[in-house]
């Protein structure tokens, strides 16, 4: 690679983050939103053995929510295809909560552990076993990581001049994260996504920066932002080597 | 029936906030606005998975 990139941070939590990346052609940064989207592997529950049911929910629709709670996953010790054996015990009257589901390995546990399951009245019982797996995106939309990933690009505001005396000052709406002329990056959200309320009385002009674009991950807290874009590098770096390989023999 | 583990559109999970959301802005005197800021459910999306949602668990129990 003759480029190099260039990373900053704009906002940064465990879970949401905002980065700048420089240096990337819209093909490659697409590449890396799509692996992170359907290429990086997540534990969800797959397969439910229900030994008692008797709630107003039919097995399959208990199932389906099962499916869709994220479990934390530690990709080191795990390989495509490996299950997790989950359980659950609740009677009635209570809500079934996420954060009842017991699982049979010490990393993997249940990201949210606030999500209502079903509840129950009184009499009414659930109980199962059930099998998380650890699947990609690709096979099934539960097996995702990453949520609402996206990217634009960056923005460069420049002040062309002051605006006439009676000019009328209309709102300039942009969403993203802009460059000022002194360089310093600054989130959209800061000013109201107005323009206008950060240059009020000046004549602006934005333009794309080429090659820069401003990630926006989110993941369901099955791993941590970071983790989530190293493996989605990952997937495509694993790719060019199994072509490579496939061209040299 | 129970609220949607997930949002439709975009995949976050919603359902962990509804309770407090349903406590704080629907059976409470708060903002739903404002609670949903502060709970962290930003994208529109997500929003009308919580303000449109009618739990009716509690119609349908009896029945079984
Ligand atoms: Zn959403």
């Amino acid at each position: 690679m003759t480029t190099e990139f260039d990373v900053e941070f704009i906002e940064r939590t465990d879970r949401n983050a905002r980065f700048l990346v420089r240096g990337l052609t819209p093909a490659f940064a697409n590449g890396i939103r799509r692996a992170m989207v359907a290429d990086v592997p997540t534990l969800s529950i797959d397969t439910v053995r229900f030994v008692e049911n008797s709630s107003v929910m039919f097995d399959e629709m208990i199932a389906l929510r099962l499916g869709l709670i994220p479990l934390t996953t530690p990709l080191d010790d795990f390989e495509l295809g490996d299950t997790v054996t989950v359980a659950l015990d609740v009677e009635g009257p209570a809500t079934a909560y996420s954060g009842d589901i017991v699982t049979s390995e010490p990393g993997v546990e249940v990201a949210d552990k606030n999500i209502p399951i079903i509840k129950l009245n009184s009499g009414q019982r659930l109980e199962f076993e059930a099998d998380a797996v650890l699947d990609r995106g690709k096979d099934h939309a539960k097996h995702q990581g990453g949520v609402a990933v996206g990217y634009r690009h960056l923005q460069k505001v420049e002040v062309d001049g002051d605006l006439g005396e009676f000019d009328d000052e209309e709102p300039q709406i942009l969403r993203g994260v802009i460059e000022t002329e002194d360089g310093e990056l600054i989130a959209s959200s800061e000013f109201d996504h107005d323009l206008t309320k950060l240059y009020p009385g000046k004549e602006l002009s934005v333009t794309d920066v080429p090659g820069a674009f401003v990630f926006h991950v989110e993941t369901d807290g099955s791993f941590s932002v970071e983790e989530l874009v190293d493996r989605a590098a990952e997937t495509i770096g694993d790719r060019a080597d199994e072509l490579k390989n496939a061209v040299a023999v | 029936m129970m609220i949607p583990v997930r949002c439709f559109t975009c995949g976050k999970v919603v359902s962990e906030h509804y309770e407090e959301f349903q406590a704080r802005a629907q059976a409470g005197d708060e903002d739903p606005q404002k609670v949903l800021d502060d709970l962290g459910v930003n994208r529109h999306c997500c929003r009308r998975m919580m303000v449109s949602h009618a739990d009716l668990v509690d119609v349908v129990s009896p029945y079984q």
